[in-house]
C-alpha cells in the first residue's frame, strides 16, 4: 500500500489523502489510459457512489471515507480543510454487476451481458465488463449457454445465494483472524474485549452476513439471510411506543396529599400584623357608606341590587 | 542576569536559582514571593522569590530594595545586582512561565485557570528552597485572588511555616520587594531578548510593555497576526485580546471540546431535531434508507459519492 497525495495550492477540492493498493494506482501501460473514479449504482442502496477504476478498467476499487468531526490535513506547506482519510479498496466486480444481470431474471431469457449491463443513468457501468475477474466469474451468479462461439447468461437466484454463502464464510474466517468484536453487547470497535469466545458461531454469522450485505440489495440480503438458516431479529428501532397514553383506570384523578389544612382557618389565624403610620391613619377614616373595592368584582353584589 | 536555561527553551517552564548561602541552612528564616508580568498578552510570567535569615532583615533593608513599581528599570537592575551580591546572607529563586505554558495550562482540556497555575508555581519555589535546606520559618506573599483562602492554602501545604498573604506585600515587607526585583528583572530581560522559536525573518522587535491597552502592543498583535496558525509562541493565546483577534481576523478553527449551543451543535453534526422524535411521520427519505453496517459505522468510514 501506498499513499498518495494530489495537492493543488490553489483549489481545495482538488486535494485529497488516499491510501490505495499500488496495483490501482500502477500507470505503466501508458497506452491504457490512467486510473479514474467514477460514479456506479451502489448494489445496496441504489444510489450513486465512487468507485475507482484500475489502468485500463481490469480492475475496480470501492472508495470509503474515513470521516470525523474536527478534522483537517497539514500538508507540507498547506492546510487542507477536509480532514478525510480516502480509502481505495479492491471490490468483487460482480457485487456491481449482480443488480444488471438480476433485474433480467423476469424475462428468464439467456441473453449477451452486453446486453444486461446497460444503465443510462450510470453509463460508466459498462467499463466493469472490461474487468476480467467480473466476467470470469459470472457462472456463480447465472447460468451459461454457448452458442455460435458466444455466450448467453441467465440469472439464477439459487446460484447467487451459494455464491453468497460462500463470501459470508470467508469474511466469518477473516473476522475471526482479524480479532474483531463481533458479539452484540460490544458497541465500540475500540473497545477490546479480554474473551473472545463469549462471540458464539451465529453472532459471527449475523456480522458477516451484516458486512456483505452492505453490497447487495436488501430483498438478497433477507433472501441470503433465510439460505443461512438465520431467523430474522426484529431490530428494536421498528418498535415504537404505542400511539395514545395508556388508561389505568376510570376513576376520576385525585390528589394523593391533602393541602386544604393550610387553607383552613387554623392556618389563617395569625397574631395581627403590626401596622405602619399610615395604615394607622387609614384604618381610622370612617368607613360608612364606603363599598369595599372586592364587592365591584363579585357577581353577588348585582343581585342585591336586584 | 543569566537566562540561558530558559533561552534554551522559551517554550516551557524554567526555574533559576541563586546558591544557598550557608546560614539560611542553619539560622531561621523568612521568605518572599511575588510575581512580574501577571497582565501582559506578550512574554512569559515569571514568579520570584527571596529568602535571608530573620535576624538580618535589617541588613536587606540597608539595601534600599523597595516596590519593583516604584523603580526604574536601571535601578531595578542595580539593586538585582546588589541583591546577587548579598550572597552571604540572600538567595533567591525564579520560576520563568512561558507564554506557551501559560497558553497550553489555560487552554487544555481540563482548563487551568491562571490563579492555580501561580500558586502552583508559589508553592514550586517554596518546595524548592524547602528541599534545599533552608530554615523556614516565615512566608510573605503579595495575594492572588482573596487572600485568606491563598494564606489557608499555603498554610495547609506547609505546616510549622508561618505564612502572611497580603495585598501590597511587595511594598510592606522588604523580603518580598527584594523577590518582586528579582522576578521583576528577570522577565524584562526575557521580553527583551526573546528568541523567537518561529521562522519569522525580520520580526519587529517594538511591541511595547506587552499589556492589552498599550497601543504599541496592539498594533504588533494585529500585524503579526498569521491566518492559520494565529501567533508565535511568544503570545499568550488564552488572552482575551489575541483570542479577540483571532476570532475576526484569522480562519476559524473547531475543537472537539468547543462549547456550542445546543441547536448550533445539532446543525453542524446533522442531528435531527429532538422535536421529530414527536413528530408521528417520520421523514419519508428516512423510512426507507438502510442503516450503515456498524463495521463502518463503528470506524467512521462512508462510502462518498463526491471527491
Amino acid at each position: 500500500m501506498t499513499t498518495k497525495k494530489k495537492r493543488s495550492v490553489h483549489n481545495d477540492k482538488d486535494s485529497w489523502v488516499v491510501i490505495a493498493p499500488d496495483s490501482a494506482l500502477d500507470t505503466g501501460r501508458s497506452e491504457e489510459g490512467d486510473p479514474s473514479f467514477i460514479k456506479l449504482k451502489s448494489p445496496a442502496t441504489g444510489s450513486s457512489s465512487l468507485y475507482l477504476f484500475g489502468c485500463g478498467d481490469v480492475s475496480v476499487y470501492e472508495v470509503k471515507a474515513f470521516s470525523e468531526d474536527f478534522r483537517s490535513w497539514f500538508i507540507g506547506q498547506t492546510v487542507q480543510r477536509d480532514g478525510r482519510l480516502l480509502y481505495v479498496t479492491p471490490i468483487d466486480p460482480l457485487f456491481l454487476l449482480l443488480p444488471y444481470i438480476s433485474r433480467t431474471t423476469t424475462e428468464g431469457k439467456f441473453q449477451p451481458v452486453e446486453q444486461m449491463v446497460m444503465d443510462e443513468d450510470y453509463p460508466g457501468c459498462t467499463r466493469l465488463l472490461l474487468c476480467k475477474h467480473g466476467l470470469d466469474s459470472l457462472h456463480h451468479v447465472a447460468d451459461e449457454k454457448e452458442v455460435g462461439g458466444s455466450k448467453f447468461h441467465r440469472y439464477n437466484q439459487e446460484k447467487t445465494l451459494e455464491w453468497l454463502e460462500k463470501k459470508v464464510q470467508r469474511t466469518v474466517s477473516t473476522l475471526k483472524k482479524s480479532n474483531i468484536s463481533v458479539g452484540g453487547g460490544v458497541k465500540s470497535s475500540t473497545f477490546v474485549r479480554v474473551k473472545q469466545e463469549d462471540a458464539t458461531e451465529e453472532d459471527y454469522l449475523r456480522y458477516a452476513h451484516g458486512l456483505i450485505s452492505e453490497y447487495i440489495s436488501e430483498d438478497l440480503s433477507k433472501d441470503l439471510l433465510k439460505h443461512l438458516q438465520l431467523p430474522e431479529i426484529s431490530s428494536p428501532k421498528e418498535t415504537e411506543p404505542p400511539f395514545k397514553k395508556r388508561k389505568l383506570s376510570d376513576k376520576p384523578v385525585e390528589a394523593g396529599e391533602d393541602y386544604t389544612k393550610f387553607n383552613s382557618a387554623d392556618f389563617t389565624r395569625k397574631p395581627p400584623k403590626k401596622m405602619t403610620a399610615a395604615q394607622k391613619s387609614l384604618a381610622k377614616v370612617d368607613k360608612s357608606g364606603m363599598k369595599c373595592l372586592s364587592a365591584f368584582f363579585s357577581p353577588k353584589v348585582k343581585q342585591e341590587k336586584n | 542576569m543569566d537566562l540561558s536555561d530558559f533561552e534554551a527553551d522559551n517554550s516551557v517552564s524554567c526555574r533559576l536559582s541563586s546558591s544557598i548561602p550557608d546560614v539560611c541552612k542553619t539560622e531561621d528564616c523568612c521568605l518572599g514571593i511575588d510575581e512580574a508580568g501577571r497582565g501582559p498578552v506578550l512574554g512569559p510570567m515569571v514568579y520570584g522569590i527571596c529568602f535571608c535569615p530573620v535576624s538580618r532583615k535589617e541588613d536587606l533593608k540597608n539595601l534600599k530594595v523597595a516596590d519593583s513599581k516604584t523603580l526604574t528599570e536601571a535601578e531595578r537592575e542595580n539593586l538585582f545586582l546588589k541583591i546577587d551580591e548579598a550572597k552571604d546572607f540572600v538567595g533567591w529563586a525564579l520560576q520563568i512561565l512561558s507564554p506557551n505554558t501559560i497558553s497550553t495550562s489555560m487552554l487544555q482540556r481540563a482548563k487551568y485557570n491562571l490563579n492555580a497555575l501561580s500558586h502552583d508555581a508559589a508553592i514550586g519555589l517554596v518546595q524548592h528552597a524547602l528541599d534545599c535546606g533552608v530554615q523556614l520559618k516565615e512566608v510573605f506573599v503579595d495575594t492572588v485572588g482573596p487572600a485568606e483562602k491563598y494564606q489557608e492554602k499555603l498554610s495547609q501545604r506547609f505546616p510549622g511555616v508561618e505564612v502572611t498573604v497580603r495585598p501590597k506585600a511587595d511594598s510592606l515587607f522588604p523580603i518580598v520587594s527584594a523577590a518582586s526585583i528579582c522576578a521583576k528583572v528577570a522577565r524584562d530581560h526575557a521580553v527583551k531578548s526573546w528568541k523567537f522559536a518561529e521562522d519569522l525573518g525580520e520580526v519587529d522587535t517594538d511591541y511595547g510593555s506587552g499589556y492589552p491597552n498599550d497601543p504599541k502592543t496592539k498594533s504588533w498583535l494585529l500585524k503579526h497576526l498569521d491566518p492559520v496558525f494565529g501567533y508565535p509562541q511568544f503570545v499568550r493565546f488564552s488572552w482575551s485580546t489575541a483570542q479577540t483577534l483571532m476570532d475576526s481576523k484569522a480562519v476559524a478553527v473547531h475543537w472537539d471540546d468547543d462549547e456550542e449551543d445546543g441547536e448550533k451543535a445539532a446543525a453542524r453534526q446533522n442531528n435531527t431535531s429532538v422535536l421529530s422524535y414527536f413528530n408521528r411521520s417520520k421523514p419519508s427519505e428516512l423510512s426507507h434508507t438502510r442503516d450503515t453496517h456498524r463495521f463502518f459505522t463503528e470506524r467512521k468510514l462512508q462510502s462518498i459519492n463526491t471527491l
